[in-house]
């Protein structure tokens, strides 16, 4: 096996494995020993790789939202024929149906991260950066586009953030899907003005 | 050591509590059983505020106000404890201010853009204040996440009072509020915790057209951030 090859697939082991452990037992309980255990990866190759705990976090953290950011973003495309609103809602559909079935992650990247210290916050704030530009297409849809205020995203984005966390935190990660309708309005609102947004929520509560 | 002999009271605990309107005659603000006590959780917010809250200690506390250690250990058994009730003294506190500077309005809109102008003022004087209570809250376990959804519900229930407040107030789905508060957050969150500072208040023509769209649409929305400018 190319050598390459060998440590490409060490080092997604090793990513993948903090996250499982992180997200069984919390940040704070997670030691290097748990994750090379886990991962089946020398220490010396870790500390090569990483160094320490907190870098191998960040990266792992990283991509869980490099593929967050990919499936959303997939779905976003898929809908490319529909009107921006109902792209929004695709993506959003596939953002909360990824966040459900790995629920454990899903906690550990939306809620624990932000008790996790000030680079791990930055993390996730430019985490949730990265959903803007799907967001900012709203501004040519909107007939108020010239009006939005320049915090219009991030207000969005923030919306549906906290909705999401405060469903994980209440432990209804796996049920995320039920409140879709809720993060649909709750991001279209800022952009599209009541009417037009709860006209989608309906559509997607009606699942058509 | 007497944890919690004395009665806390905290002005807000029933004075907030009661949301959608905004009383004239807010109660004296009396917010703190004892000024030393009062001094504490000042000083606890200012602590966990520069420093962050997993590194703030009780040490640093007395250092800042300089207290000797039983003083501290008199009032709270530690500091989990001492920033669960100095985060709810400065949530109260803010709660004060918002509700004196709406007394004098009589809409929702006039009682929204004071009550919040008034916020943003104390965020740019305190920023680190704003830290603590909007930033760290995160790092300050459970109980202090509660007592945060709690805040936030009680601003929930204002904003959504617009429902009833006007003639002509469209009646968006009941998520709608929630939203606004949790934008609103986010933004400050964002900016708190990036040290963007300075010039909190200028969020405010944003905030109002945010909160007011739902419930009054586009053109009023636009009116009332114009207004905010000025």
């Amino acid at each position: 096996m190319p050598r390459a090859y060998l440590v490409r697939s060490q080092r997604e082991r090793l990513l993948e494995a903090m996250l499982r452990v992180a997200a069984a037992k919390g940040y704070e309980a997670t030691t290097v020993t748990d994750v090379i255990e886990v991962a089946g990866v020398s220490r010396e190759a870790f500390e090569e790789m990483f160094g320490d705990k907190p870098t191998c976090f960040l990266e792992a953290y990283d991509a869980v939202f490099d593929v967050l950011v990919a499936h959303v973003t997939a779905a976003f495309e898929s809908a490319a024929s529909e009107p921006w609103p109902e792209r929004i809602a695709a993506g959003l559909d596939a953002l909360v149906g990824l966040l459900a079935t790995e629920a454990d992650i899903a906690r550990l990247s939306m809620v624990e991260v932000t008790a996790a210290g000030d680079d791990a916050r930055a993390r996730y704030r430019a985490a949730l950066a990265r959903f803007t530009p799907f967001l900012e297409e709203g501004r040519e849809y909107s007939n108020q586009g010239e009006e939005l205020p320049a915090d219009t995203a991030r207000f969005a984005i923030g919306g549906a953030t906290s909705m999401i966390f405060d469903e994980i935190r209440a432990g209804r990660g796996p049920e995320l899907q039920r409140i879709l309708p809720d993060l649909v309005f709750a991001v279209l609102m800022p952009y599209l003005g009541p009417e037009e947004a709860e006209s989608e929520m309906r559509r997607v509560t009606r699942g058509t | 050591m007497g944890k919690q002999a004395a009665p806390e009271v905290q002005a807000g605990a029933e004075g907030t509590a009661a949301t959608g309107n905004v009383s004239p005659q807010a109660p004296a603000l009396r917010l703190v059983s004892s000024p030393k006590r009062q001094k504490i959780l000042e000083g606890m917010l200012e602590v966990v505020g520069t420093n962050g809250y997993d590194a703030a200690s009780v040490r640093m506390v007395l250092d800042l106000t300089g207290l000797y250690r039983q003083a501290f250990y008199d009032e709270f058994a530690d500091k989990d404890a001492c920033y669960l009730e100095a985060f709810d003294f400065g949530v109260t506190r803010l709660e004060a201010v918002a509700r004196a500077a709406a007394a004098a309005e009589e809409s929702w809109q006039g009682q929204l853009r004071a009550g919040l102008a008034a916020v943003l003022a104390v965020l740019d004087a305190e920023p680190e204040v704003g830290r603590a209570l909007i930033v760290e809250v995160h790092a300050a376990g459970q109980e202090a996440l509660q007592r945060r959804s709690q805040a936030m519900k009680r601003i929930t229930d204002f904003i959504d009072s617009a429902r009833h407040a006007s003639n002509g107030a469209g009646s968006p789905p009941p998520i709608a509020a929630e939203g606004i508060v949790a934008g609103m957050h986010a933004v400050l969150h964002a900016r708190l915790a990036t040290g963007e500072e300075g010039g909190f208040r200028k969020l405010l023509p944003e905030f109002m057209y945010f909160a007011v769209l739902p419930y009054f649409g586009a053109g009023m929305a636009s009116a009332e951030m114009q207004a905010a400018k000025a």
